[in-house]
């Protein structure tokens, strides 16, 4: 063999090696990992684990690793929280690795961290739930909770809680101080709007660029125009272009002629600028759904309004209304729900025992859905946990807690799925559907007859 | 005298191979740049949502795909009209700034830090001042209505028609120094000799900036033109920090859709098939302007 042979190979073989190191870390590659039993409650034994996620971030979820510690004290868990718009981005590559996180968040359809993607590489939960709570176990939670992240048969996260979307909610305050009631119709909506704008109050905020919470108004205000209609749409049961669709679509582009969305809400995001605009009582209507529930509580209230900016913050009374009747049939209170998050169990998890054991803590045993229950950030999804009230110190205890407790009854009895039945493609297109009307860039009719022929290419 | 360089047999004996020496280099290039771009074009043939262990092979299908959606070209028409506006705006801005700063101003160290600053500062750290500054209730629409200009005030960021010009805006606030700091240099090496000339011959300031400082600059300005082509080509930190690419795609670029269909939508096959395009436009623009400044120097 020549020298020069001989270095050539030499360059070949030190880029195979370099190449071959590379295609481990690159394109599809399966591994399912070991099923450990769970760990019991009080073990001895130590384990430290990571769960990472996106909310609902400290102080939750502090208060959440504490009240599990009181079952495992050996388990210790470290709390990674990601940007929710970076989430996807970030878990992708950490479930991969070998460093996987132990627990990360999982969610319904197209939402961030949706299980129909990152359940793959999630551990099958169906026999830890099923050896915890027995044949029964499916009755013993939400519907939604289970069907959403059951994916190829494989239960492959627990939903830690419900959220649900639809309502508004109102700066009781600022509404009180102006003589206000909350409106219960588009009429009654913009002599509300003109009273508060006149005070130099900012009337309703939503942040039009923020997609998901377009499709949440929309939603609420299709359920208007026929209750059931948009979940048949979204199957395949009725077409876009239906008049039920082309005048959801008006009475969204209503809002914005008439003054009820701010100037400019088609530039604005919901988090973080629409939800500080709300916390620093620049505006006193907001579109957000039961997570919102949280802040009724004072001290949660004021770690939000310093993180909105507001120096001294002093809490304010906020109170949850339906969307107000834009159709005038009288359909209104209409919401619909999706887990908010569920742990999945990493199959690269080298922690599998205490992993499951945080999993099935926080989402089937009663010790953890009643600290989810409490934190009043979600409603729980194991049946018979309900907030224990009496624990719970609110702002206004006097207007919230019949106002809360009636937002909750009329979740527990919503069927309708958030994002469960969204596919990220149709969720971008109901965004540029939205968007478009918003803008004036097309017309109902015309938005409506883009969306169908989106939709018949998915 | 006459040096004489050694003939290519004498060199062979006396210098060392250069394969080794080149060969840590080549292989991080073969094995990362070259690996990767194999590995996109390998998955650009498979519908695969990124992390599944599962992926079907569709061929062509995802170029198929791409040629006929109407947001891929959407993103092209952008990032052709916003290299265009940037291009032109920075080589505008930067030139004279160059140009007046090699002029006996007062200050000059301080102008130029002034101008040069946007450059380093990360527009991660600058998009949430930009969203406040031109959002409906902004600073710029406090001071348009402020000077009586209440016409023009306007949600900026939320117009389709004026999302994509702010974003350009910001780009060249951002980029001008950077572009100023080249031209500068490169004004430096002009011999003052050839300057003196041609104002002994009566040029005026214009004259001598179009006649005899613009042509020596070429290259400068060649080199801008294509590191102007790559970066429209990759824009992505902008656009998505400011407007998420919208609003209604107003303001996606390829490098937005990439990551919207990539990471978002988990079409990870296909986001492959226009990172691909997007090389071989670079490649084919980086190409086409150097092949045009070789003929223009001729």
């Amino acid at each position: 063999m020549t020298k020069k042979l001989k270095r050539t190979m030499a360059a070949l073989a030190a880029a195979a090696v370099t190449a071959a190191g590379l295609t481990a870390c690159a394109g599809p590659s399966g591994g399912t990992g070991a099923e450990d039993d769970v760990a019991p409650a009080g073990t001895d034994a130590e384990a430290s684990i990571i769960w990472y996620g996106w909310t609902p971030g400290p102080p939750a979820t502090d208060n959440y690793i504490k009240a599990f510690n009181e079952m495992y004290p050996n388990i210790k868990v470290e709390w990674k929280q990601v940007d929710i718009d970076g989430y996807n981005a970030a878990v992708r590559p950490a479930i991969a690795s070998d460093s996987s996180p132990d627990v990360y968040q999982m969610s319904a359809g197209s939402a961030n961290g949706g299980a129909v993607i990152f359940g793959d590489s999630a551990l099958d939960l169906t026999n830890d739930v099923k050896n915890l709570l027995g044949d029964d176990w499916r009755s013993k939670f939400s519907a939604v909770a289970i069907d959403t992240m059951t994916v190829n048969d494989r239960l492959v996260a627990l939903a830690a809680g419900m959220v649900y979307a639809g309502n508004l909610w109102i700066n009781q305050d600022i509404f009180d101080k102006y003589g206000l009631t909350a409106p219960t119709t588009l009429d009654e909506w913009k002599t509300v709007c003109a009273t508060l704008e006149s005070n130099g109050v900012g009337c309703f905020v939503q942040g039009v660029a923020q997609g998901a919470f377009d499709i949440d108004t929309l939603h609420a205000i299709a359920e208007q125009v026929e209750p059931g209609w948009f979940d048949k749409a979204l199957t395949g049961q009725a077409k876009w272009t239906d008049e039920q669709w082309v005048q959801t679509l008006e009475l969204w582009k209503r809002l914005f002629d008439e003054g009820i969305m701010q100037d400019g809400a088609a530039g604005l995001m919901q988090y973080p600028e629409v939800n500080n605009a709300f916390l620093a009582q620049e505006y006193a209507m907001v579109m957000m759904g039961t997570w919102y529930t949280m802040y009724v509580q004072p001290e949660t209230m004021k770690q939000a309004m310093e993180a909105a900016g507001v120096a001294d913050p002093v809490p304010f009374t906020i109170t949850p209304i339906m969307l107000p009747d834009l159709v005038g049939k009288g359909n209104t209170g209409h919401l619909f729900a999706d887990p908010d998050y569920a742990n999945g169990v990493s199959a690269k998890s080298k922690n599998v025992a205490a992993a499951k054991a945080f999993t099935l803590w926080y989402s089937a045993r009663p010790e953890g859905q009643q600290a989810i229950a409490d934190s009043l950030n979600l409603l729980p999804v194991l049946s018979g946990v309900t907030p224990n009230w009496d624990n719970i110190e609110l702002v206004n205890p006097e207007v919230q807690e019949s106002a809360v407790k009636d937002l909750f009854e009329v979740a527990e009895s919503s069927t309708s799925q958030r994002f469960g039945g969204i596919s990220a493609d149709m969720n971008d297109a109901l965004v540029v559907t939205a968007q478009s009307v918003a803008t004036g860039q097309a017309t109902p009719q015309q938005a409506a007859e883009t969306l169908q022929s989106t939709a018949d290419s998915l | 005298m006459a040096i004489r360089t050694g003939s290519r047999r004498a060199r062979g004996r006396n210098q060392a191979p250069g394969l080794p020496w080149i060969l840590p280099a080549m292989a991080l290039v073969v094995g990362l740049i070259y690996y990767a771009i194999g590995d996109t074009f390998y998955i650009s043939t498979l519908d695969w949502n990124g992390v599944s262990p599962f992926a079907e092979e569709v061929g062509a299908g995802n170029f198929a795909k791409m040629f006929a959606d109407p947001v891929f070209w959407q993103s092209l028409t952008h990032t052709a009209v916003f290299f265009v506006c940037t291009f032109a705006l920075q080589t505008l801005i930067g030139f004279t700034f160059a140009a007046i700063l090699h002029t006996e101003v007062k200050l000059r160290t301080v102008h130029k830090v002034i101008v040069f600053l946007p450059t380093v500062l990360a527009p991660a750290t600058m998009a949430p001042t930009f969203r406040l500054l031109f959002s409906d209730a902004g600073m710029l629409n406090d001071i348009l209505r402020g000077i009586g200009l209440d016409k023009l005030a306007h949600p900026w960021l939320a117009d389709p028609n004026t999302a994509l010009p702010t974003i350009m805006l910001i780009t060249v606030w951002q980029w001008t120094g950077m572009t100023f700091i080249l031209y500068y240099a490169s004004m430096s090496q002009i011999d003052s000799d050839i300057l003196e000339a041609a104002r002994l011959d009566g040029a005026g300031n214009f004259r001598v900036l179009s006649a005899i400082v613009w042509p020596s600059c070429r290259g400068t300005t060649t080199v801008m033109a294509i590191l102007g082509f790559i970066g429209a080509l990759k824009t992505f930190d902008v656009p998505w920090l400011v407007t998420v690419g919208g609003p209604n795609h107003a303001t996606e670029f390829l490098g937005t859709y990439i990551y919207r269909q990539g990471i978002r939508n988990s079409h990870v096959g296909y986001a492959a098939a226009i990172s691909l395009a997007l090389l071989v436009l670079a490649v084919a623009g980086a190409i086409l302007m150097t092949l045009n400044n070789r003929r223009q120097a001729k």
